[in-house]
């Protein structure tokens, strides 16, 4: 069995999987953890390689489902990461110019709107406006219809329209 | 920035927001909304837009290759190693081994069921017949001993009662009355205390406990 669909279609794909692995646990070393755990079984089920149709969505799919795993078994850090960042924003340095402190604000706010989302609203939005997906893909991602996949970044980009028109008033 | 472009936006997000722009439209707003001169009408969506651009600039740390190709190298070893070697070689046979085990359980377990059910009632304790047959007579002689003591003990009670000469005709009578005299009492008790002889029907007791 040729090692090619590794180094041709799985590994050129890793910073993609980072940042959905990132989405999720928000912590940069669980993400990286968990995409060389990841891309390990990959490689060490080469035989399995031919028997899967898609192997793009296949590999989102099982980031996806190992990311989630990890967060649910580090679930009492989870707020950790996010914290560390909010501290950088509170004690941020009074020479920064004003712009990048309000955009930090915002991107902070965005965020926490972002994660009170439900599961698949949450991961429809991330792999729609951050990897540029169709709606096939990310349909195939997250093994849910096409049509829910419409209704659930309708809805998450509904509650984003919201927050910010809000945020403007 | 003309008012068409700013129709034309404005057109764009309103797509965007029902969820009907493709890709390349979507980042054509992501691009707009980048701009350093953005319009002042439209600076309440940029932080959307920003965040999604900051976070596809996230990437890996530099050192991500050479740990993972360290991993590999060192799955690739534990591989080749002894682990699950075994396994790997007789793979195709464990599923033969697995339905003949299944088969072979399944044979004992029936095997076992039905023996045990031709299994005869009483089981063969003795050796020898005239010792079988001796023991058996002597076990008969007792129980037919215990009976014969217990019929003699009732011809004797019989006979106790008898000799005392009861005249059970008058017993007999006494009885009769006894029972004739209750009963007809009881009958009379039932007749009168419910309600004196009076029928009230049942819909005109609840209209009362009203």
């Amino acid at each position: 069995m040729s090692n090619e669909p590794f180094f041709q279609i799985i590994l050129p794909m890793k910073d993609r999987l980072f940042r959905l692995a990132y989405g999720i646990v928000r912590d940069r070393e669980e993400a990286e953890d968990i995409l060389q755990d990841m891309l390990l079984k990959m490689w060490s089920r080469k035989e399995d390689w031919k028997d899967i149709g898609n192997l793009e969505a296949y590999c989102f799919r099982a980031i996806k489902n190992m990311a989630l795993d990890r967060l649910a078994t580090m679930a009492i850090r989870q707020t950790d990461p996010i914290e560390r960042e909010r501290e950088d924003f509170y004690f941020v340095d009074n020479q920064s110019p004003h712009r990048e402190m309000v955009m930090k604000e915002q991107s902070l706010l965005i965020e926490k709107c972002l994660y009170e989302l439900p599961e698949n609203q949450q991961l429809s939005f991330r792999l729609r406006e951050i990897e540029g997906m169709s709606y096939r893909e990310i349909a195939d991602t997250l093994a849910i219809s096409e049509d829910l996949v419409k209704i659930s970044l309708f809805r998450a980009r509904k509650k984003m329209k919201e927050l910010l028109a809000g945020y403007d008033s | 920035m003309t008012a068409k472009d700013d129709k034309y936006i404005g057109t764009l997000l309103e797509r965007y927001w029902d969820c009907e722009t493709t890709l390349a439209e979507e980042q054509e707003l992501r691009d707009f909304f980048s701009r350093d001169d953005l319009p002042a009408t439209w600076q309440p969506y940029a932080p959307l837009f920003n965040y999604t651009r900051e976070e596809q600039s996230v990437s890996l740390s530099e050192g991500f290759d050479d740990r993972l190709r360290a991993a590999m190298e060192k799955e690739k070893e534990t591989n080749r190693g002894k682990k699950y070697i075994t396994i790997r070689i007789f793979a195709p046979l464990l599923r033969v081994a697995a339905s003949l085990l299944l088969i072979v359980g399944l044979g004992i377990s029936i095997f076992f069921i039905t023996r045990k059910n031709n299994n005869p009632w009483f089981v063969e304790t003795y050796g020898d017949p005239n010792v079988a047959i001796k023991d058996a007579t002597y076990a008969l002689e007792m129980v037919s001993d215990a009976l014969k003591t217990s019929e003699e003990a009732s011809l004797e009670t019989i006979r106790v009662i008898d000799d005392l000469d009861i005249d059970w005709s008058a017993l007999d009578s006494l009885v009769t009355e006894d029972i004739t005299a209750d009963s007809l009492e009881a009958a009379a008790q039932g007749e009168e205390t419910p309600n004196n002889g009076k029928f009230i029907p049942e819909d005109s007791k609840k209209v009362k406990n009203i």
